[in-house]
């Protein structure tokens, strides 16, 4: 196997805000890389600083330190080019749901024919035609969090970025929607970087999993997880499948220590 | 546990139909049954006060002869002529008001620090009195149409920029921050987020600004002018004719409500996301 080309590299990002006591180091010098149409999860101990990470490159947060490198070039950001599901849905309340997968194409300007058109085929293939006019309000959690799902990818981003996407839902809803994800992922070859709280879904649905350290965070340990198949029920019948989750329960063992 | 539940569901349930029994008038129908009742009632009570001498109509008027009134009004028109004055004065500096207020505020939102350098200015404009610079705007816009129009502006304005400048500020940030992140320009964002969810306070101003209108054009025609409920009143109230007080009391408030329904419906119209669905949800 070649070794594979790095897509993105986050080196030496650094991140404090400012707080009561004076500044809180919420990122301590963060590197590690993403490849093309890698899958990456991020796991760590609640508010470690995993959002921030994402914010900073989505160019919402600027970092202290540190830089990152777009395809072998140092960049601020690469707001305009993620594609981010924040941890709300955060469907806009007075848009049809039609109206919410349009909202990164209008931002982009494309022809609104066909935009419109490229908005109901995303709807149609993500089992979603019949609900363009229905406002968000009257969706179920987990349709709400396909709507946004679909307005992520409608945009074609290079990368996705995913906080914790499927957090609020059930599990059978969660399944459900990891295997929609893995199959758009596999369609539209995209590089996904997924934080979870989940280790059973960092492992079965990801390459790679990065783990990080308390506050402030550091890389603790990257793992690459050789499982046959990225799906979510084949991949947790997997023999390694536990061996993996075992491994990655124990990095994070001081959180569940701390809270037992 | 569950036969805890059980019963507490169960005596929830017999409690509700129990008040669904008793509350027969609880419904549109018979809401207004009982609406124009206490209203029929209030009315023959107040005649028949002043008929037995238990209150002197003198003072307090009659209603069989506002009525008279009334109809002596709407007989050679000048109910309508008056009333349309008024409305018009009101609705001019409603709209007005409204339009140069949210505009104002919500373009405060563009720049944190103008809107910072002026808060404390239209903080102290806010806490004027408005009705005390009536003579000053007569003086300043004549005796006509234009000085009433301006008093309504005046009261309208403030309450919708603070309002608009209020909402804009307290958008939600991650819906911000989600178009940002999708490259979206401050002038996107203003008109994708900022706009669309500082629309519901605006409406919400609607409501109160009517009524602030309506007491812009009739002060503005106390203090002078040729036409007018307001005139019709102030008129009627130095002959001491109360029930001439009265009509155009009572015409007053019925324009008052009429605009009142009127904002009702544009609300579901403009907002129709807010609109209750009964509380259904689709599911697939
Ligand atoms: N804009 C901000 N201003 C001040 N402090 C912030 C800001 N954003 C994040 N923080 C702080 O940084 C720390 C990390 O926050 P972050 O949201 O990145 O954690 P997280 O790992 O995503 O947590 P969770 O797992 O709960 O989602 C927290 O202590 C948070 O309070
Ligand atoms: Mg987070």
């Amino acid at each position: 196997m070649s070794s594979p080309k790095v897509q993105l590299r986050l080196n030496g990002i650094r991140k404090s805000f400012p707080g009561k006591q004076g500044p809180t180091q919420v990122l301590d010098g963060l590197t590690f890389d993403i490849h093309e149409r890698d899958f990456v999860s991020i796991i760590g101990p609640s508010g470690c600083g995993k959002t921030t990470v994402f914010n900073i490159i989505a160019g919402l947060v600027d970092p202290d330190e540190g830089m990152l490198m777009y395809r072998g070039q140092e960049v601020d950001s690469l707001r305009g080019k993620v594609g981010y599901m924040m941890q709300k849905d955060l469907l806009f309340p007075w848009r049809t749901v039609l109206d919410n997968v349009l909202l990164g194409l209008e931002t982009k300007g494309v022809d609104p024919r066909q935009a419109m058109d490229t908005a109901r085929e995303y709807l149609s293939t993500f089992g979603l035609s019949g609900f363009e006019n229905a406002y968000p309000k009257m969706l179920s959690g987990g349709m709400r969090q396909r709507v946004a799902l679909i307005r992520t990818l409608v945009l074609d981003p290079d990368i996705l970025l995913l906080d914790e996407p499927f957090s609020a839902l059930d599990y059978q809803t969660r399944l459900y929607l990891e295997g929609i994800l893995m199959e758009a992922v596999e369609t539209f070859h995209k590089t996904v970087i997924l934080v979870t709280h989940d280790i059973d879904e960092a492992v079965a649905l990801s390459k790679r999993v990065v783990v990080l350290s308390q506050r402030p965070a550091r890389v603790k340990a990257v793992h690459d997880i050789a499982l046959n198949e990225h799906s979510p029920i084949a991949a947790r019948s997997d023999p390694r499948f536990s061996s993996y989750f075992n491994t990655l329960c124990a990095e994070l063992d001081i959180q569940t220590r701390a809270s037992a | 546990m569950t036969e805890m539940a059980q019963l507490a569901k169960t005596s929830v349930r017999r409690h509700l139909r129990a008040s669904k029994r008793r509350n027969v008038f609880d419904s549109t129908a018979g809401r207004s049954a009982l609406q124009i009742l206490a209203v029929v009632a209030f009315f023959l009570l107040w005649e028949v006060a002043v008929r037995m001498e238990w209150l002197n109509a003198f003072l307090v008027g009659q209603p069989s002869g506002v009525l008279h009134v009334l109809v002596s009004m709407v007989a050679d028109g000048s109910l309508f002529v008056d009333t349309g004055y008024t409305v018009f004065e009101a609705i001019l500096g409603f709209a007005f008001g409204t339009v140069i207020g949210s505009v104002i505020g919500l373009t405060l939102w563009y720049s944190a620090f103008v809107a910072r350098l002026v808060e404390p200015f239209i903080a102290a404009i806010n806490s004027v009195p408005k009705i005390a610079l009536a003579p000053i705007i007569i003086l300043w816009f004549g005796t006509g149409l234009t000085s009433k129009v301006a008093l309504a502006i005046s009261l309208t304005s403030i309450v919708a920029l603070i309002t608009a400048y209020q909402a804009a500020k307290d958008a939600d940030k991650d819906l911000q921050a989600l178009l940002f992140s999708m490259g979206a320009s401050k002038h996107q964002i203003f008109k994708r987020v900022i706009t669309p969810s500082t629309l519901p306070a605006i409406i919400a101003t609607f409501r109160i600004n009517i009524g602030f209108a309506l007491v812009g054009a009739v002060v503005g025609e106390f203090i002078s002018s040729q036409h007018g409920l307001g005139h019709v009143i102030y008129v009627a109230s130095s002959l001491y004719d109360l029930n001439t007080v009265w009509a155009g009391l009572f015409t007053l408030m019925l324009v008052g409500f009429l605009f009142y329904q009127m904002v009702e419906v544009t609300e579901q119209r403009l907002l129709p996301w807010k609109q209750q669905m009964g509380g259904t949800q689709i599911n697939v």
